[in-house]
């Protein structure tokens, strides 16, 4: 039942067939998160989720408008 | 697809972790259970007497596997201070696996035989007592508690249902007997458990006192059989390369 | 957005965070105390008093196991609940639960030691657990990811956060590694044998035990950085598309990795090969992460100075960073072959255990003890005093047992001039006596850092405590 896995367990053949395939998932994730200039600013304004929760009680009012104001200006961008 | 299917989306990003993190374990794991060449074919490794059995429990019991490997790699100084490096075959019986994973006291996969059984009495007892310099502790209650056989035949049986062959039925005897000859096959039967050891102990007289079986008689058991149930004359030179 | 009128104390459980916090403090002071007593057994035996309980052998399970699943899983159970509820703006569901998964694990814990000193053990490093512990600690770890899913599923946020994802691959990859390398045969209620022998078994608990690393003290700590170091440093994480490579690409290659710890073993040459090379492409996902931490600082250098907290949560990183080279190069055949058996890599795992995963949970715990007690810390000269005592004491650790273990290393394999070994085993014991006692002393040193530490949080806990009826006072006023 499990004879077709030997084929994978020949370095001649599981090497490369592992280099591509895994290679490739890579390439593609890379190449999707780094290109397109509108996917890049929408993926990087996920960045400020942390910061929208305000959790310092002796936090200044200022600094508290400031994350809100970056936060709003990179999603009126997409 | 988008990434922010993923993460908008809890099950599907829980799919996904546990398909990637699948892959490596399953490649590296799986083969070494269907690859023949895993486990060199050699002869002469056979299941432990109940004895050496209940030796090796108070090996892992007192930990010793955090300070001494039983793991000898085929590198020259290890064959000058060690013997043959460490075959896979030598393990096939051990439940749990000791190689272990730091040498704070020397490899012991070929302990057994090095030293006569009064020298490892003394050594454990007091291990600074022959080697000055050593760090170990001392563990002299091994010397001092009788051995708990009772519960040895359901110990037996748990590693039997793990895959030890240990015997219950005539035909896995008779298969014992063919793989390892009727002395040890005998030694394998579960139903004789008690008897074995405690003729092994009485024959073989371990720990030095000869109407007692304690601890020490069953761990001194154990590490003199360490390492030389193969017989390496019977082998060529590179014979066992072809496995690695 | 948490624009409600409730105080973030009321809008989320903080009480089990603040419980975790807690016991993960108290398994610090002892897991780490425990850690520098069998260090001095090494140095003088005569610690090990004949008697059983503390001999060296029954005592190091204690340390790992107090260290490894009582501070690191506890400060994770407490910044994981902190963080989900924080990233999502939910409370944590099933309160109930989260109470069981605190006692189950603290309970889990305690025995675990209890039972280690008596002799009871798996045999199976870092797995240790005999199997009825083993079964409470998996039913623990059901509700936690039952708990962990459904406060994400409550979310307000459409978007689950980064650290989250780092949370739930280790909860994930941790049941699993768990459940398979603890397959066992019970005798009796204190006894098992594992399913699997010899090879096999090898690879099993070394794919686990590389993992253990590589989810729980690795990847679930990196989800606290995510979360931690962008809101102490007021900014948000260097990258976000980075993020998103560094956590597929790390999950990935670390369960390769594994069998790098049977280099030169009975393991078939091709398994080893294969985790030693998905060991050194893994350096990059890790420095990926790192400089993702590191660079959130970037434009903002000068808080290191003023902020002993980003202090503690940089130096973590860098350590971090050095763990992750010095990881690859010792997965390195030629180098293990030296390597491998000698306290190099003891000294290795403490580099990242003290360096990367203590260092950066007490960063976070310095920015949530303020939120959790609503109080200002007791003393931020204190925190800098901890902050010096750590880095001292993990520098004299790690050089100790660089010298320990390369020169123990060079000397089992140096020959005299007639080809004969030219030390014996015990002259290597003998060598390494001093740099046990300073491996011993630097241990001492991180663990007094700790102490200040608890002193530092009793204070501030005690101060709010003191304040909390006075605060009650003026609401009922009002």
């Amino acid at each position: 039942m499990f004879d077709w896995l030997m084929w994978f367990t020949h370095m001649e053949n599981s090497k490369p067939l592992a280099l591509v395939l895994f290679f490739g998932a890579f390439c593609g994730v890379v190449l999707y998160v780094f290109t397109g200039r509108r996917r890049s600013q929408r993926l990087e304004s996920y960045k400020y989720i942390p910061l929208d929760d305000d959790d310092d009680p002796r936090q200044s009012s200022a600094t508290r408008a400031e994350h809100h104001s970056q936060s709003r200006k990179v999603m009126d961008n997409e | 697809m988008r990434h922010e299917h993923i993460e908008t989306n809890s099950g599907l990003m829980i799919l996904l972790i546990l398909f990637v993190i699948s892959i490596g374990g399953l490649v590296e794991i799986v083969p070494l259970f269907y690859i023949n060449e895993t486990v060199e074919k050699v002869d002469g490794v056979r299941p432990y007497t109940p004895l050496e059995m209940r030796g090796r429990d108070i090996y892992v019991r007192e930990g010793c596997y955090l300070c001494h490997s039983q793991q000898i790699r085929p590198f020259r100084d290890e064959w000058l201070r060690y013997g043959h490096y460490s075959l896979a075959a030598e393990s096939q019986y051990d439940h749990p696996f000791q190689w272990g994973s730091k040498r704070t006291g020397p490899d012991l996969a070929r302990v057994g035989g090095k030293y006569s059984n009064q020298w490892h009495v003394q050594h454990l007892v007091a291990p600074r007592s022959v080697v000055p310099q050593s760090i170990m502790p001392n563990y002299p209650w091994l010397l001092n508690t009788d051995l708990d056989y009772s519960d040895v035949a359901d110990r037996m049986r748990a590693l039997r249902a793990t895959g030890v062959p240990y015997s219950v039925t005539q035909a896995e005897y008779d298969a014992n007997v063919t793989k390892f000859g009727k002395a040890i096959a005998d030694q394998l039967d579960i139903s004789q458990a008690q008897d074995n050891l405690l003729q092994q102990a009485r024959e073989k007289d371990f720990d030095g006192m000869p109407n007692r079986v304690t601890e020490m008689e069953a761990l001194v058991a154990y590490l003199q059989v360490l390492g030389t149930m193969v017989d390496f004359n019977k082998y060529d030179e590179g014979y066992f390369a072809t496995f690695r | 957005m948490a624009q409600s009128s409730a105080l973030p104390a009321e809008q989320y459980n903080y009480d089990i965070v603040r419980k975790f916090t807690i016991m993960a403090m108290v398994w610090a002071v002892l897991g780490m105390s425990v850690g520098v007593y069998i260090a001095s057994e090494l140095a003088w035996p005569f610690l090990n008093f004949d008697i059983p309980q503390l001999t060296f052998g029954r005592l190091r399970p204690v340390h790992t196991t107090l260290v490894i699943f009582g501070f690191g899983g506890s400060a994770l159970f407490a910044t994981s609940y902190y963080v989900v509820q924080r990233t999502c703006q939910a409370r944590l569901a099933f309160p109930w639960l989260a109470e069981f998964t605190f006692w189950g694990w603290t309970g889990g814990v305690a025995l675990g030691a209890l039972t280690y000193v008596s002799g009871i053990t798996q045999g199976r490093e870092y797995a240790e657990f005999e199997w009825p512990l083993d079964i409470a600690i998996t039913l623990v770890w059901v509700s936690y990811f039952a708990i962990y899913v459904e406060t994400l599923r409550r979310r307000s946020q459409p978007h689950i956060y980064v650290a989250n994802w780092f949370f739930l691959a280790y909860i994930l990859a941790v049941a699993l590694l768990h459940i398979f390398n603890n397959l066992a045969v019970p005798v009796s209620l204190t006894k098992s044998y594992s399913l699997f022998a010899g090879v096999q078994d090898a690879m099993t608990q070394w794919w686990y035990g590389h993992n253990a690393v590589g989810f729980f003290l690795t990847a679930a700590f990196l989800g606290m950085m995510y979360y931690f170091v962008p809101k102490q440093a007021g900014r948000p994480v260097y990258s976000y598309r980075l993020s998103i490579i560094h956590f597929w690409a790390l999950i990935f290659l670390y369960m390769w990795a594994g069998g790098h710890h049977l280099h030169w073993t009975s393991l078939p040459d091709w398994v080893s090969t294969l985790a030693a090379t998905f060991s050194v492409i893994l350096l990059m996902p890790s420095w990926g992460g790192m400089i993702n931490g590191i660079m959130t600082l970037s434009g903002a250098w000068d808080k290191l100075r003023s902020d002993p907290i980003m202090l503690f949560l940089i130096t973590s990183l860098s350590f971090y960073g050095m763990s992750t080279f010095e990881g690859p190069l010792m997965s390195l055949k030629s180098v293990n072959a030296l390597s491998h058996y000698t306290d190099w890599t003891v000294g290795h795992v403490h580099s990242g255990a003290l360096g990367w995963v203590a260092l950066v949970s007490f960063g976070s715990f310095y920015h949530l003890i303020p939120r959790l007690w609503d109080r200002k810390i007791y003393s931020q000269t204190l925190i800098y005093v901890h902050f010096w005592l750590a880095t001292i004491g993990i520098v004299l650790y790690i050089v100790s047992l660089w010298v320990a273990g390369i020169g123990q290393g060079l000397m089992l394999r140096a020959f005299d001039d007639y080809g004969n070994l030219a030390y014996t085993f015990i002259e290597t014991v003998e060598f390494m006596h001093t740099p046990y006692v300073w491996r011993a002393l630097g241990g001492a040193f991180f663990v007094s850092g700790v102490l200040v530490m608890v002193y530092n949080m009793a204070m501030t806990v005690r101060a709010a405590r003191r304040e909390q009826p006075v605060i009650e006072a003026k609401l009922a006023k009002a």
